[in-house]
């Protein structure tokens, strides 16, 4: 015998317009147990929850349930009552009569009869509940943040200035991102390095941080508060120990291999620094440039070094560091456009992608910062294709947020660099940053052209040898336009990190159809994961720009502090657990589980669930054929009982 | 020409011999006599000796992957497979209830076997149609080609065909005659748990004593629990002592799987299990 309580909630009209609710409490209260039923206009406010406390000394109460929102609203508010009360607050049961109900028909008919249906079924559910203890487990005080760009640079330097441990793993030599390799930034146009480097040295100098470069992730254990994270680091053949940075090395080295960071479009020495801000600013050996492991001789750098710095022996290693909470900030990388042959990027030497043309403004790039061609000329015209990919279901349907700006500051730099005629080939024009529109205004007053008009095809003049010509329509004038240029700046879909996916299945973290990495809640959490204790932040959750990135680093620094600033949290006792007598060790739990809590004990043959892990999902109850597992709080009887009730109706 | 089952029977005494002899394996799951001819019996050797018990005729139709799960994980086992056989060994490799290593599958090709009930020839209205192992360490015969290959799913055409009322008068009143005796479990390969779901008692899934709901709950939870698994071996309906063709339904279930995720159970070690591996290409339909 259970001595249950309900209370029905108004919520103003919200609910009361669709749902008749004091019929509805009058019905709870000739179900069996029922001992006391209310209606109330608004049960989550002060009044309304005294009344609860109230009643449930009053009528000596067992067993509560709410009938209003969902839980994912008032259900902390309403266990705290039953706490207070002296109750489990496992004892409670909300019944979601609003966005179940009331919001999803204007039939106040259907809307009392479904409520009621769910009514009975909660009753049914009531009175088999048992009271749990939740779990109380130490937290790790340190963090781990992976991605070494402007938004884990950020991320990490907030949170070792309030005293934590961070360990940055960053996948490159050097930490920095592709902020790294701009000359300017929009909309401001200041020179990106000039705001970079300061924050790239802070994180060298900080105490508290353990920076990680050549480094990457292998494995994750653990959970919330207590992660196990083992990060392999790749070797460098360079003992960063001893290396004291003269880089006499890297003049000595004949090897040649292609420089990442100036997007290919020079070589650089086997040793190497990609440029000169690295941090840290000591070298390592690309393997596949050096003459020694190509040819087996060579080892100049090892005379050279007076450090006896140089290792060609070193392995990578692996090391295992324990955090509470993990901040993911890898980034994007740009999309090939090489398959989009319309644009013949990579067939004719005039066409650029955006990133290349970063580094011919940079006055630490392959041209020392003047704009002039692969064929060493200056450009007399250029044309700047927006969206290419982007905004476009064949490839990525997103728009990347930042081209239309950075094709502007494109525009502005090089009408600053050199007497080209600038054209801007559009959909649409976005700028709806601060002081975006702004900028916008300014470069149309510096006499740039614009067409709005997806550039639809790049293709050789026949005219004139060695210019190209990009087709389009005017959308304007509606007239279809073939206009000669010299070079094509094309601005690619941003697109999640090739291994984005890799990433996500370590972390456990959900992605999207193209590997952008899933917020908990698109307004609510945008920097929380499904899995607790991981956070994102920047281009690696979606497209944006430096101000937004820089934006969400503070934010996941401070989401991961609320964990790891407590030594000890509570987790929710609505575990699952596996029966060991019935369990038949089929293992489709542990194939389901997204948190990859069950495990299988090969000696025994059957299931275990690591309870730290678990969220209590339940999934793994409903792929269990024998039925062995117990989700605590919606056991199978517990969920029949409900299922019974609601099919009374 | 396929090989004779005597000379079969041979090579299976042979092989058996020469990994018992060799410590390989510490027993060969095979064939050897029962009350008569037509009834061979599973068998199990576990020396040199017992070698000689074995037999291979045209009623071994038991699926002796069945018999894997029993023993202890990580004991060295040789296996004598036919066809569908081994299907059901790379899908239990696949649930991880067995290892490939621990094995020494003796694969059989088949052409010729028969129903003892029946003596009909078995083909792939009731099984998968394969004649030859799709695993195998070694093989007993020579493969068998040549023979017509059949769609295991052609047999659907009249159930597919009946409309959805008429589709469930004909599974109640096949599934009303059910006795219960659960011979279709115990002959499957793939029905490894204990316990079965539907012999608990909390929560009581199901009614225990044979009339309508209870064999429903019993049947259709069944075909549940094995689809994207059932690898057609038939021995479900050949063990069933009152015929109700489960196979039909068994086949329907795979064939859907089949469609729907592009691979049959069993076929393949490197695959996982089609319903509990998640795929973000993975089709939506079955959500429909
Ligand atoms: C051509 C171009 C011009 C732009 N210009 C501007 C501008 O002027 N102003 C502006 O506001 N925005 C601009 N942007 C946008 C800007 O680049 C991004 O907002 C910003 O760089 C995002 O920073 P991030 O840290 O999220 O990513 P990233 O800069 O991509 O940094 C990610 C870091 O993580 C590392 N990493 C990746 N994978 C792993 C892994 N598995 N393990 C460890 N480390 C890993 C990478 O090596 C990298 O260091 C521009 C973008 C483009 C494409
Ligand atoms: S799903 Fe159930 S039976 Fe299978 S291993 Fe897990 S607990 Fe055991
Ligand atoms: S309830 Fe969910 S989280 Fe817990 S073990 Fe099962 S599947 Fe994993
Ligand atoms: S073998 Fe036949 S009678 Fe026995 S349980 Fe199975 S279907 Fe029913
Ligand atoms: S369900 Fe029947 S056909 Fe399928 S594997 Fe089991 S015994 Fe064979
Ligand atoms: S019917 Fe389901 S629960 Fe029972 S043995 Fe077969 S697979 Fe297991």
């Amino acid at each position: 015998m259970s001595r249950i309580g309900v209370f029905v909630c108004h919520c103003g009209l919200n609910i009361a317009k669709t749902v008749r609710v004091s019929e509805l409490a009058q019905f709870a209260a000739t179900l069996p147990d029922v001992v006391v039923a209310k209606d109330y206009k608004f049960m989550c406010s002060t009044p309304g929850q005294e009344m609860i406390a109230n009643d449930i000394k009053e009528h000596r109460l067992d067993r509560v349930i709410v009938t209003a929102c969902s839980p994912l609203m008032h259900e902390q508010t309403f266990r705290k009552v039953l706490s207070a009360s002296g109750l489990n607050q496992y004892l409670l049961t909300i019944v979601n009569i609003r966005e179940q109900v009331s919001w999803v028909t204007h039939d106040i008919d259907e809307g009392t009869a479904k409520s009621k249906a769910l009514l009975n079924g909660a009753v049914n559910r009531a009175r088999l509940l048992a009271p749990l203890t939740s779990r109380v487990i130490d937290v790790n005080p340190d963090v781990m943040v992976v991605g070494g760009g402007i938004a884990g640079i950020q991320a990490a330097l907030e949170l070792a200035n309030t005293g934590r441990k961070v360990y940055l793993v960053e996948k490159n030599s050097t930490i920095g991102g592709h902020m790294a390799q701009f000359d300017k930034t929009f909309p401001t146009l200041d020179c990106s390095a000039c705001i970079l480097t300061p924050k790239m040295d802070s994180v060298m100098q900080n105490k508290n941080i353990t920076l990680m470069t050549s480094c990457e992730v292998s494995e994750v254990k653990g959970y919330v508060g207590n992660f196990d994270i083992t990060v392999k680091q790749k070797a460098r053949y360079v003992d960063h120990d001893k290396c004291n940075a003269c880089l006499a090395c890297t003049e000595k080295c004949p090897g040649k291999g292609v420089s990442e960071w100036d997007e290919g479009l020079v070589k650089r020495k086997a040793i190497y620094i990609p440029f000169p801000q690295a941090v840290p600013q000591k070298p390592i050996i690309d393997r596949d440039a050096c003459t020694y492991f190509i040819k087996g001789k060579c080892r100049l750098c090892e005379k050279v070094c007076e450090q006896k710095a140089i290792d060609f022996e070193q392995q990578d290693t692996f090391s295992t560091m324990k955090v509470g909470a993990v901040i993911v900030a890898t980034g994007y990388d740009l999309m090939d456009t090489k398959p989009l042959v319309q644009y013949g990027y990579g067939k004719y030497p005039g066409v650029y992608n955006a990133l290349e043309v970063e580094r011919l403004f940079n006055s630490a790039g392959p041209t020392g910062g003047k704009v002039t061609m692969r064929d060493g000329k200056e450009p007399q015209a250029i044309a700047i294709l927006h969206c290419i990919g982007s905004r476009d279901k064949n490839n990525y349907e997103h728009c990347s947020r930042v081209c239309c700006m950075y094709s502007l500051k494109f525009a502005h730099l090089f009408k600053e660099k050199t007497s080209a005629d600038v054209y801007q080939f559009y959909i649409d024009m976005r700028a709806a940053g601060k002081g975006y529109e702004e900028f916008y205004n300014r470069i149309i007053e510096e006499d740039v052209k614009f067409i709005r008009g997806k550039g639809a095809r790049v293709a050789e003049s026949a005219d004139e040898p060695g210019r190209l010509i990009v087709e389009a329509e005017d959308t304007i004038t509606g007239k279809f336009i073939k206009l000669p240029v010299d070079m094509v700046v094309l601005s690619p879909a941003m697109k999640p990190r090739a291994d984005s996916k890799d990433l996500a299945r370590l972390f456990n973290l959900s992605t999207d159809k193209y590997g952008f990495f899933m917020e908990r809640h698109p307004k609510l959490a945008p920097l929380s994961t499904m899995s607790e204790g991981i956070f994102i932040a920047g281009v690696c959750q979606s497209p944006k720009d430096i101000p937004d990135t820089v934006a969400q680093a503070n934010g996941a620094a401070a989401e991961a502090l609320t964990i790891v600033v407590k030594d000890k949290m509570e987790l929710e006792a609505t575990t699952a657990m596996v029966n060991p007598a019935s369990c038949c060790g089929c293992q489709n739990c542990v194939r389901v589980c997204p948190y990859g809590a069950p495990f299988f004990k090969e000696d025994k043959g059957v299931s275990e669930i690591n309870e730290a892990l678990c969220k209590g999902c339940g999934l793994c109850a409903s792929v269990c054929p024998s039925s062995a597992i117990i989700a605590r709080h919606f056991t199978n009887e517990q969920v029949l009982a409900e299922m019974e009730g609601l099919m009374e109706f | 020409m396929a090989t004779s089952f005597k000379q079969i029977e041979e090579n299976l005494k042979t092989e058996a011999g020469k990994l018992l002899d060799a410590g390989k394996v510490s027993m060969v799951l095979a064939y050897g006599r029962g009350y008569d001819e037509k009834h061979p019996l599973p068998y199990v050797a576990r020396s040199l000796a017992d070698v000689d018990g074995m037999v291979f005729n045209e009623y071994c139709t038991a699926n002796l992957a069945r018999y894997l799960v029993r023993y202890p994980r990580g004991t060295k086992i040789g296996i004598a497979a036919k066809a569908a056989d081994s299907r059901a060994v790379i899908q239990l490799i696949q649930e991880d209830k067995v290892k490939r290593d621990d094995l020494v599958i003796l694969g059989i090709p088949v052409y010729g076997m028969k129903n003892a009930k029946t003596d009909e020839a078995i083909d792939a209205k009731t099984t998968c149609g394969l004649y030859n192992p799709v695993i195998y360490d070694v093989l007993l015969g020579e493969e068998v080609h040549g023979q017509p290959v059949l769609s295991p799913y052609e047999v659907l055409e009249k159930v597919e065909a009946m409309g959805q009322d008429e589709r469930f008068a004909f599974w109640k009143k096949e599934l009303d005659r059910c006795i219960r005796c659960y011979a279709c479990r115990k002959a499957c390969p793939m029905c490894y748990c204990d316990p079965c779901f539907i012999d608990q008692n909390k929560p009581k899934w199901g009614e225990k004593s044979p009339e309508t709901g209870g064999n429903l709950m019993y049947h259709l939870t069944r075909f549940h629990h094995l689809a994207g698994r059932c690898i057609d071996c038939g021995e479900c309906s050949r063990a069933c002592p009152v015929d109700i063709p489960l196979y039909l339904f068994h086949k329907k279930v795979a064939k859907e799987c089949e469609e729907m995720f592009g691979q049959a159970a069993g076929m393949s070690i490197d695959e996982k299990p089609a319903l509990i591996n998640f795929r973000v290409e993975d089709s939506d339909k079955i959500l429909e």
